[in-house]
């Protein structure tokens, strides 16, 4: 069975199977690399999901705070996909949140097909 | 077991700085490890009392007050994750400490570690402080990404790299079992 959601004390993270969207929410600032296996885990099954002629949406425009554990699985996860390169990646993130606005292109050096929409 | 204080980076001797403001809290790092959201409670908290000072709107050049908020909270965050990870040995104290100057914000973190654990930080931070910023965080990436293992010091070089965040740290023995580890940040009001 897709996991489809995974919901935390303070953060919801939600897989779109039909848009091939996870939209992450709230404040994800989990404790070791052990407890972020989960969302990594879905982001592999959205990415292997996903259409090859299509893309793999990360909505992130609800996302307040990721502690650098978080940015470094999503790092991972950028990595993984250029080394596959078989589905092109979108991040979506918000202007009004900080840390997208100076973090977020770091995702584009790992991988120059990524496509940063911060709106 | 060496009497020796070393420093490293940029570290200020704060009480003898005019402040505007000073504040500190103490805690244990086995509560923060109990109760992992407490890091997360903490910064929160100390982010928006810190950010307050910036007035709104702020001066020309400045950051404004929630961008201050949202910066001190990723950086206050990584810096109790950090004291809630790495203390160790008979001490398990953490000491918060802040200070708003008038071109900035200084935040000081202590806690203690095994005599053990000095080197590899101090490896850590000479790397931090001496490698291409920009360079180091993306080869840490890829060869995290190889090994499986955490990537050791993004915090710090997303806070240097991306923030302009400038640190100073401090080794100050206490006991032949335990030593104090200060790490001071350094915020500026300009954004940069």
């Amino acid at each position: 069975m897709t996991i489809a959601h995974i919901q935390g004390e303070e953060y919801t993270i939600e897989y779109e199977p039909s848009s091939h969207t996870v939209a992450f929410r709230g404040t994800v600032r989990l404790q070791s690399s052990d407890e972020y296996a989960p969302i990594t885990e879905l982001l592999q099954t959205a990415h292997s999901e996903a259409n090859t002629t299509g893309q793999l949406t990360l909505d992130f425009r609800q996302l307040q705070f990721l502690n650098s554990s978080g940015i470094s699985m999503i790092s991972k996860f950028v990595i993984s996909g250029r080394k596959q390169d078989r589905v092109p990646l979108r991040v979506m993130g918000n202007q009004e949140i900080y840390w997208q606005q100076k973090s977020l292109a770091n995702l584009q050096k790992l991988w120059p097909k990524v496509v940063i929409e911060i709106l | 077991m060496t009497n020796t204080v070393v420093t490293y980076g940029y570290w200020e001797e704060l009480e003898a700085v005019p402040s505007l403001g000073h504040y500190s809290m103490s805690l244990d790092a086995h509560h923060l490890v109990q109760f992992w959201r407490r890091c997360s409670l903490s910064s929160n908290f100390w982010s928006r009392y810190m950010a307050l000072w910036v007035p709104t709107p702020p001066a020309p050049g400045h950051l404004r007050r929630e961008a201050m908020e949202h910066l001190l909270s990723y950086l206050l965050n990584e810096l109790f994750e950090n004291c809630a990870k790495f203390s160790g040995g008979p001490f398990q104290r953490i000491n918060y400490a802040a200070w708003i100057q008038a071109e900035g914000m200084v935040f000081e973190l202590t806690n203690q570690i095994v005599p053990a654990a000095q080197a590899p930080f101090a490896t850590l931070i000479e790397e931090l402080l001496t490698s291409d910023l920009d360079e180091l965080y993306f080869q840490r990436l890829e060869a995290s990404a190889e090994s499986n293992a955490s990537g050791s010091g993004l915090g710090y070089l997303t806070l240097m790299k991306d923030y302009g965040i400038r640190f100073g740290f401090r080794f100050s023995p206490l006991t032949s079992e335990s030593i104090t580890v200060g790490v001071q940040a350094h915020v500026a009001l300009k954004e940069l």
